[in-house]
């Protein structure tokens, strides 16, 4: 199975109990990986960590098999990603940050505005094309920046909480592109709260807790809320009394 | 520098469209054509206070008088318009959460901040141009008549002072990056500002060898600042771009 993202032993410590303090995950070609937690757990940390944005203090990452340190500027182009806020110039309309974010991921400039027209009617935005992102409500500019993630068809995607802000068409369509990108070969790591949606479009689930990978919830199974909370409480008491 | 072409692209695309970058621009370079026809006409109307602010250089007349009052504003206005500009441009993408955005693309870091500095450069230009003109304007309309030889090389200095400011405002990028926010970069370029008149006060034999000063110094009193003098504001700007560059290397979007 060819390897889209591996991530082992990674640590990243804000002090002796915040950030991440020894985590392994891996994303698989065709694979959507779920990551939860609570808040604080770690999650995005290791997220801008697979991502390059912060540095590991140990631990090691590889991104379609290359080292992070050693992947070349260029092999950018084939990852997607959505950290915390949305890719949006809020001086800016809609169609104009596509066409930024297609550009940066280095798509021809005679190409961007056909492929920022065609994202934005795949995410039901075609109507917003020419309004600024400041104008645009929570959950259009979380579709934006999930547009600008995605639009370059990338072998890799990791999305931080992205149903964030979506009402039920933009979950629907969140979904649909996700499974079309996991069905296409793309490896997708994405985090999130909500239990019944990660159900619904991960492959495999990974708990998350205090930094550390502490187990996996099976997206078929029943009552995965009190899987998880069973696996967090257990995880807590062991880290207490050890 | 990976991505350079693409990055050049959209650097200049954003500025286009940056409310702050128009109006930061029109201020600088209306403002000093108003004011200095102003100034200049309450100094020919024998305005005592105007004359007394001006010191020696309200002896001038006709086109003299006009732009050594505007080279006078242009000294302090465009750094600190251009340290505004300059500022927001780095700054935004910190307060606008646009940064993560600008990491794990095929664009390179560096080739990030060149594009940033190079559309600044050029915006630069483009607002030195606008003022000239629009000061020349003001002349012709004054009924100073057409420019001579004099004037015109004045005028030419005007250009180069708005120029050079852009470029003695470079720390002001430095700041923003170091403090992820437009906001720093502001107070880099007061800083400037008054670091300059301070440093030209406190050592007036020396203050041509001030990077930060000799562009102002040059354009009143061209024979007072030598070219090596001069050429050192460059030299600084390359200096706090490296600086920049440096700092977004190292950067981590960990907050």
């Amino acid at each position: 199975m060819v390897e889209r993202l591996a991530i082992t032993g990674a640590v990243r410590a804000y002090g002796a109990e915040a950030g991440v303090l020894g985590a392994s995950l891996d994303v698989a070609a065709g694979e959507v990986h779920a990551l939860i937690g609570l808040n604080g757990a770690g999650k995005t940390t290791l997220m801008r960590a697979a991502l390059g944005m912060v540095r590991l203090d140990a631990g090691m990452i590889r991104i379609g098999g290359a080292p992070l340190e050693r992947l070349p500027t260029a092999a950018w182009a084939r990852v997607g990603h959505l950290i915390d806020r949305p890719f949006a110039y809020p001086d800016i309309d809609a169609a104009g940050n596509l066409a930024i974010a297609a550009r940066l991921r280095g798509i021809p400039s005679a190409d961007t505005a056909a492929l920022a027209q065609a994202v934005l009617e795949d995410w039901g935005l075609a109507r917003y094309g020419p309004v600024k992102a400041a104008k645009l409500s929570k959950g259009n500019r979380q579709r934006l920046g999930l547009a600008a993630a995605l639009l370059a068809g990338p072998d890799l995607a990791i999305l931080d909480e992205p149903t964030d802000g979506l009402d039920p068409v933009g979950v629907i369509a969140l979904r649909e592109a996700v499974r079309r990108l996991a069905g296409a070969g793309a490896g997708v790591l994405v985090s999130s709260h909500h239990l019944d949606e990660v159900a619904r479009i991960a492959d495999r689930i990974s708990v998350m807790n205090r930094g550390r990978i502490i187990g996996a919830l099976d997206p078929g199974g029943t009552d995965l809320e009190r899987t998880f909370f069973a696996l967090v409480l257990d995880d807590d008491v062991q880290r207490t009394t050890s | 520098m990976t991505g350079m072409a693409a990055v050049l692209e959209v650097e200049a695309r954003k500025a286009a469209a940056a409310l702050v970058l128009r109006v930061g621009g029109a201020a600088l370079a209306a403002g000093t054509a108003v004011l200095a026809a102003v100034l200049a006409a309450a100094v020919r109307s024998g305005n005592e206070q105007v004359t007394a602010k001006l010191g020696v250089f309200a002896a001038a007349a006709g086109w003299d008088l006009l732009v050594v009052v505007a080279t006078q504003v242009v000294g302090a206005g465009a750094v600190l318009a251009f340290g505004v500009t300059l500022g927001w441009s780095f700054g935004r993408e910190f307060t606008d959460g646009t940064v993560n955005g600008l990491t794990a693309i095929p664009v390179s870091r560096p080739a990030i901040v060149a594009a940033k500095l190079i559309v600044h450069l050029v915006w630069t230009v483009a607002v030195a141009s606008a003022l000239t003109g629009l000061v020349t304007a003001a002349g012709l309309a004054a009924g100073l008549g057409a420019p001579d030889a004099h004037a015109a090389a004045s005028l030419m200095r005007l250009f180069a002072l708005t120029v050079l400011s852009g470029l003695v405002a470079t720390p002001a990028a430095w700041a923003a990056t170091l403090g992820r926010g437009p906001l720093p970069g502001v107070a880099a370029a007061i800083g400037l500002i008054v670091a300059a008149q301070v440093a030209v006060v406190a050592f007036p034999a020396g203050g041509a060898w001030l990077p930060i000063a000799a562009p102002a110094l040059w354009a009143m009193r061209p024979e007072a600042v030598t070219a090596a003098q001069l050429l050192l504001t460059p030299a600084f700007a390359l200096a706090f771009a490296a600086l920049t560059v440096a700092s977004w290397r190292r950067l981590q979007l960990d907050r």
